[in-house]
């Protein structure tokens, strides 16, 4: 099964008033390794770019006016920002990670979410960055240079080939998924039914995966971009009926997840994970969770 | 080590990385042990620059390096820093200042305010005194093209 229409129904049939056609705003993700916020802001305002603070973050502003290319200012260049969609902002922020942390980011190409957790880790602790794809690998070394984080070791690396080993403290999984239409204008062309189920079952074997490199106590942060229960809130019943785990409420944006899908109750734990649906948050498309291993 | 040596004593630099890492002809200092051991490591802690047929700095290590008194600089306005991060050379009467130790044939920091955007070498082109444009910050743009 595939096509906008079946996609729209389905969301219906989960509760949304999806439209299919919504879209997201440009949004820039100040970097308090090299500036803050009131420093940037003078400066952007003074070229005549307008911004507006996204509340429930903590360094996101939404763009509202610019009369350039935010992606090609010297200020980009210099590192004092990072174009980051809203929602992509919250992952790294629900994490929290720390300048004692040992961090993992399972899946961190291009890097704006890595170089968003050096930020927040003051550029200490350990910061290990891997992905499986070399080419988009060298966005994240070229982000993590221009926003200049010295606190990551960066790996050309399947994340399921790591030795089981509870060697991390925090783990951010953005894991691979299906995506949503707001950020991809053929979206509804390219998905079919089977991808939704061939990444819901990659994203298992990376959720047991990060279970496994967390120390006991240690926070696994799991967000998609995708929409699609299979991938979201039923891959996180999957985790809390195997393995021991618990879920951590997080609060602000987006809706609670998703307790009921189609005809299936799910544990009412699973609410305290949260789903942005892309009508209501005015951002794309996404879901996460806060996991903790007992 | 030889040519990144001789770009810091070129630039006037008393910078000397206490432990010089070599991953795939670029250069680190670690600062970032990951702990456990892992393969296939492609960047580590504090990314110096590489080595081509010249040294070429990070723009981690041009940052390091503005900070440091020593260090020759030359500063521009915003319009001049934009020609040079795309690419451009910066004529003599367009520097606003410039710091001891900028010389003819010498290399020296382009500085924007605080901040390094690139580097460059003080000689004269055509009768005329300009910085030649040996790296700017532009290369990050370049790089994302490529």
């Amino acid at each position: 099964m595939s096509g906008r229409e079946w996609f729209i129904e389905r969301y219906m049939a989960l509760g949304s008033m999806l439209s299919g056609d919504e879209k997201t705003p440009k949004a820039i993700r100040i970097n308090p390794l090299k500036t803050t916020s009131t420093e940037l802001i003078d400066i952007l305002s003074w070229q005549g770019v307008k911004l507006e603070k996204i509340p429930f973050l903590d360094y996101g502003y939404k763009v509202i006016e610019s009369p350039f290319s935010l992606g090609a200012s010297i200020e980009y260049l210099l590192g004092l920002y990072s174009l980051q969609e809203t929602a992509s902002q919250y992952p790294t922020q629900a994490l929290a990670p720390s300048p004692t942390d040992r961090v993992l980011d399972m899946a961190s190409a291009p890097g704006g979410k890595t170089t968003q957790a050096a930020a927040y880790m003051q550029n200490k602790g350990v910061l290990v960055a891997i992905d499986i794809n070399r080419d988009r690998l060298y966005a994240t070394e070229n982000n993590v240079e221009r926003c200049g984080v010295t606190n990551t070791s960066i790996h050309h690396l399947d994340a399921l080939s790591i030795p089981d080993k509870p060697a991390f403290s925090k783990i951010l999984l953005d894991a691979p998924c299906s995506g949503n239409y707001t950020t991809d204008s053929h979206w509804f062309k390219k998905r079919i039914e089977e991808d939704i189920e061939r990444n819901a079952e990659l994203q298992k074997r990376l959720l047991v995966k990060a279970i496994n490199l967390l120390e006991s106590g240690g926070t696994l942060v799991y967000s998609t971009c995708s929409l699609e229960p299979e991938e979201n809130e039923l891959n996180i019943q999957w985790l809390l009926e195997n393995h021991k785990v618990e879920l951590e409420q997080l609060d602000g944006p987006g809706s609670p997840a998703l307790t009921t899908i189609f005809d299936a109750t799910l544990d009412d734990q699973i609410s305290y994970c949260r789903r942005f649906w892309p009508d209501q948050t005015g951002t794309q498309g996404f879901f996460v969770a806060k996991v903790v291993k007992q | 080590m030889r040519l990144m040596r001789r770009f810091l004593r070129d630039i006037g630099s008393k910078y000397t990385p206490s432990e010089v890492i070599n991953i795939n002809n670029k250069r680190f200092t670690y600062t970032a042990k990951p702990p456990l051991e892992l393969p296939e490591q492609v960047y580590t802690g504090t990314y110096l620059g590489q080595n081509r047929q010249r040294f070429e700095p990070s723009s981690i290590l041009l940052q390091m390096l503005a900070q440091e008194p020593e260090t020759h600089k030359v500063y521009v306005d915003r319009d001049t820093s934009w020609l040079f991060v795309v690419g451009k050379d910066i004529f003599d009467e367009n520097i606003l200042d410039r710091s001891d130790g900028v010389r003819l044939g010498g290399y020296c920091l382009v500085m924007f305010g605080e901040h390094c955007i690139g580097y460059g070498r003080y000689e004269t082109s055509l009768d005329l005194r300009v910085v030649k444009n040996l790296f700017d910050l532009g290369d990050f743009l370049r790089r994302e093209q490529a």
